[in-house]
């Protein structure tokens, strides 16, 4: 585990479509593809007639009656995932994440049904100003951090990054610069994505024509990221290597890709034929084509692949996140006596495009 | 662990967009002038609310500030964030081409990110239907796209470009993000900052709140009446010292440090107890002590709850006589993700002219606040160390320290040497 010294994985959850919690997503990725749900136009006015959806109706649900009256579901699904991070397998909380850990969550554009809906009030009712103030907090896209810190007594750093598909990603980066610069110790970082019928509009209009077979998903996945973790506790997964960079058109994914790979399989001592797993982002289209064809060029054909667009649908923001997720479950149901390394690789329309090698744990 | 010693960082470049004066040097007028920004919101259709006067950009055409940006296919406050970022790099004489061959981060701090755009769509929901929202305004919505406005303008590859949606301290993250990977030697160079544009949502939710002052921003006044909202984008560049040693370029100010934090009490009330812990942590991390600092630019929102907290925060740290604390909100409102970035720009600007930015609007100081706010005249003062507060909903807090350049650093105590990958 000591080659490279990054930061370790020691511990991850999901809220997925799965179900709440890790065990439930490590138990859908064994049976496949998460069911999709048929909505129901009343609850959900979207062009779309289905969705990979967390099996549940919304906070109240997940986190009961207490505190959630005004709650919105991304918020609601950070607060459960974090939830699920934090406690302990014996019962009470981790001990490693003191109240001075810090909370780096990814997010796309916050709750776009907050603030759709926030703007709809003040354009609709007798008064512009007959908004709900409770819900206010809920349009400013650092709501799901902030209030999964207040639910948990999170008083480190907590940042909230936005990138797209590679927000997680990002959100790792930031927690591992966090760490170097001295801000944190233990920092719990992932992120989330909520379905709403408003992102299912905006997304609607977006969508190009190759990218419309993906059904859209939902979710928040998080990990807990520790520096300095004593030999007789090794971890999950060393952080390897980082590489983010941006590409101006479809076309330039690819290129783009390949240098981040490139550079990260460099620094993380693994040669590209030598690994264990890969987790692509899946992305629909000519930006999923790139990345497939980047992919096939560098790594040898016998590599593991674990797809999660195909198994939870478009989650966006939280994409990256889950495919960190499914590494590490796959490493835990297929685990091996010595370390191995994983890619995960992720792709954007906007052109931000990244990659993480982790290096896995053995059992010996 | 390897041991490292950590470079110095120093800013060379500084763009601003602000309500007041367009580019460093005419910000810089603005604020030695103590101009005001604050004029009837045009943003909106403001019919139905009592008041409605903020700190509007009003002479921006994005097309004058930015060479490479496809402009249509950005929200106006990535057209900011883009602009101020294309006047950090000139500022700097940092040539483009050696730019694109550098290892860069661009990070841009926002709260509202396109929410201009997103008021738009809901009004054509509203008019006509969710099937008639228009395709290339739906296109600008990612949060994301403030930070890859500013790289695509620039044309970098190699660039990590993320965008930090940590509402009104998000500037200050934003440079501390930059800081910490200049200093670690991960990234050539940074630009970082913030950007916001003004929106019918957040004037709404604040108006609601009782929170929007009727005619002027007036922070730490007796008769203080809420914020303004305002709007804008404030970028720096950052780099480390051998590099602008190297190119010869002119040092504003170096960034010693920078500390956060997160109540995790409340979602919206600030805590004293909380945001003093977040200025001892900046000064540790900085390596001064309290008795360094020359100037605090508050974060002086102008709220009743805002000002009076974060100046007994400031006490609590700094005894009965703190250092001079200014609000530049009082001239440019509350530029909101774009706040803390500008009043960073204003401490380096204050730092390397010698002078304090005025609050101005000011007419008697609340006692409850109990500080000099240096009111309504700017005044000349030497100062070595300044430093920056935000902070934000959520219970995040950001406190960033900016010193004078000075060859064998500005305070005796250096930074702690720490380690790192």
């Amino acid at each position: 585990m000591n080659e490279t010294n990054g930061p370790v994985i020691t511990a991850w959850s999901a809220v997925s479509a799965f179900g709440v919690g890790r065990d439930r997503f490590v138990a859908g990725l064994r049976t496949g593809r998460a069911p999709a749900v048929a909505l129901d136009h009343a609850e959900w006015p979207a062009p779309v007639d289905k969705a990979c959806l967390v099996p549940a109706t919304g906070p109240r649900d997940l986190l009961g009656p207490k505190g959630t009256r005004s709650m919105d579901r991304a918020t609601a699904l950070a607060v459960a995932a974090v939830g699920q991070l934090l406690a302990a397998d014996a019962g009470g909380r981790r001990p490693e994440a003191g109240e001075d850990t810090g909370l780096v969550l990814g997010t796309s554009t916050g709750s776009v049904r907050s603030i759709m809906t926030f703007t709809r009030d003040s354009l609709t009712q007798d008064r512009p100003y007959l908004v709900d103030p409770a819900r206010f907090p809920n349009t400013v896209m650092n709501c799901a951090a902030g209030r999964s810190a207040i639910w948990h007594g999170l008083h480190g750093p907590n940042v909230t990054v936005a990138g797209g598909r590679p927000s997680a990603l990002l959100a790792l980066n930031h927690a591992r610069r966090l760490q170097r610069g001295r801000q944190a110790r233990s920092v719990v970082c992932g992120a989330v994505e909520e379905f709403s019928a408003e992102r299912a509009w905006l997304d609607w209009h977006t969508r190009g024509d190759d990218e419309l077979a993906v059904l859209m998903g939902e979710g928040c996945a998080v990990l807990l990221l520790e520096t300095d973790v004593a030999d007789d506790r090794p971890g999950l997964a060393e952080v390897a290597a980082i590489e983010v960079g941006l590409a101006t058109d479809a076309e330039d994914v690819g290129p783009v890709l390949a240098g981040c790979v490139t550079r990260a399989l460099a620094q993380a001592g693994v040669g590209p034929r030598d690994l264990w797993a890969v987790a692509p982002s899946g992305a629909p289209g000519r930006y999923g084509d790139q990345e497939r064809g980047a992919l096939g060029a560098l790594l040898a054909p016998g590599t593991a692949q674990l797809h999660c667009m195909d198994l939870l649908g478009d989650t966006n923001a939280a994409s990256s996140a889950f495919q960190i997720a499914a590494v590490l479950a796959a490493a835990q149901e297929a685990a091996e006596p010595s370390s191995r390394a994983a890619l995960v690789t992720t792709v954007d329309r906007d052109g931000v495009i990244g990659c993480a090698v982790l290096r896995i744990a053995g059992t010996a | 662990m390897t041991v490292m010693t950590p470079r110095r960082v120093v800013v060379t470049g500084l763009g601003a967009v602000t309500s007041i004066g367009i580019g460093a040097e005419e910000f810089l007028r603005g604020l030695r002038a103590g101009r005001s920004g604050a004029k009837p919101i045009t943003a909106f259709d403001a019919t139905g609310f009592d008041h409605a006067i903020g700190c509007e950009v009003t002479d921006f055409e994005a097309e004058r500030f930015v060479v490479n940006l496809p402009v249509r296919e950005f929200g106006r406050a990535s057209h900011f964030a883009a602009a101020a970022a294309r006047m950090a790099v000139d500022d700097a004489h940092l040539p483009l081409a050696d730019l694109r061959a550098a290892r860069s981060l661009v990070t841009v701090g926002t709260t509202d990110g396109e929410s201009r755009d997103l008021d738009h769509l809901v009004q054509m929901e509203v008019d006509q239907g969710p099937e008639h929202l228009d395709p290339v305004v739906a296109r600008r919505v990612p949060a994301g796209r403030l930070s890859i406005a500013a790289a695509r303008e620039l044309g970098l590859s190699n660039v990590e470009a993320v965008t930090l949606p940590t509402a009104c301290a998000a500037g200050n993250y934003a440079i501390g993000y930059g800081f910490d990977a200049v200093r670690t030697g991960e990234v050539d160079v940074a630009l970082c900052g913030g950007a916001d544009a003004v929106c019918l949502k957040t004037f709404a939710g604040f108006y609601r709140l009782g929170t929007i002052a009727p005619e002027r921003c007036q922070p730490f006044d007796r008769d203080r009446k809420g914020i303004l909202t305002g709007e804008g984008a404030g970028i720096m560049l950052l780099e480390n010292l051998e590099s602008a040693v190297a190119r010869g370029a002119r040092i504003h100010a170096e960034v010693l440090g920078y500390g956060l934090n997160c109540d995790a009490d409340h979602p919206v009330a600030p805590n004293e107890d909380s945001f003093a812990r977040c200025v001892r942590l900046a000064h540790r991390n900085a390596g001064i002590v309290a008795d360094d600092v020359d100037l605090i630019s508050a974060h002086g929102t102008g709220t009743k709850a805002n000002d009076v907290t974060e100046a007994r925060a400031i006490r609590q740290v700094f005894g009965q006589s703190p250092p001079r604390t200014v609000s530049i909100k009082s001239m440019i409102g509350h530029t909101m993700g774009a706040a803390s970035a500008l009043a960073s720009i204003a401490c380096t600007l204050a730092i390397r002219e010698g002078f304090i930015p005025p609050t101005i609007n000011h007419v008697s100081t609340d006692p409850e606040c109990g500080i000099d706010c240096v009111p309504n005249r700017a005044i000349d003062a030497q100062l070595r160390v300044a430093q920056n507060n935000a902070l934000a909903f959520g219970g995040n807090n950001a406190v960033l320290i900016l010193g004078r350049y000075e060859e064998n650093g500005v305070t005796n105590s250096q930074p702690a040497g720490e380690e790192a990958a």
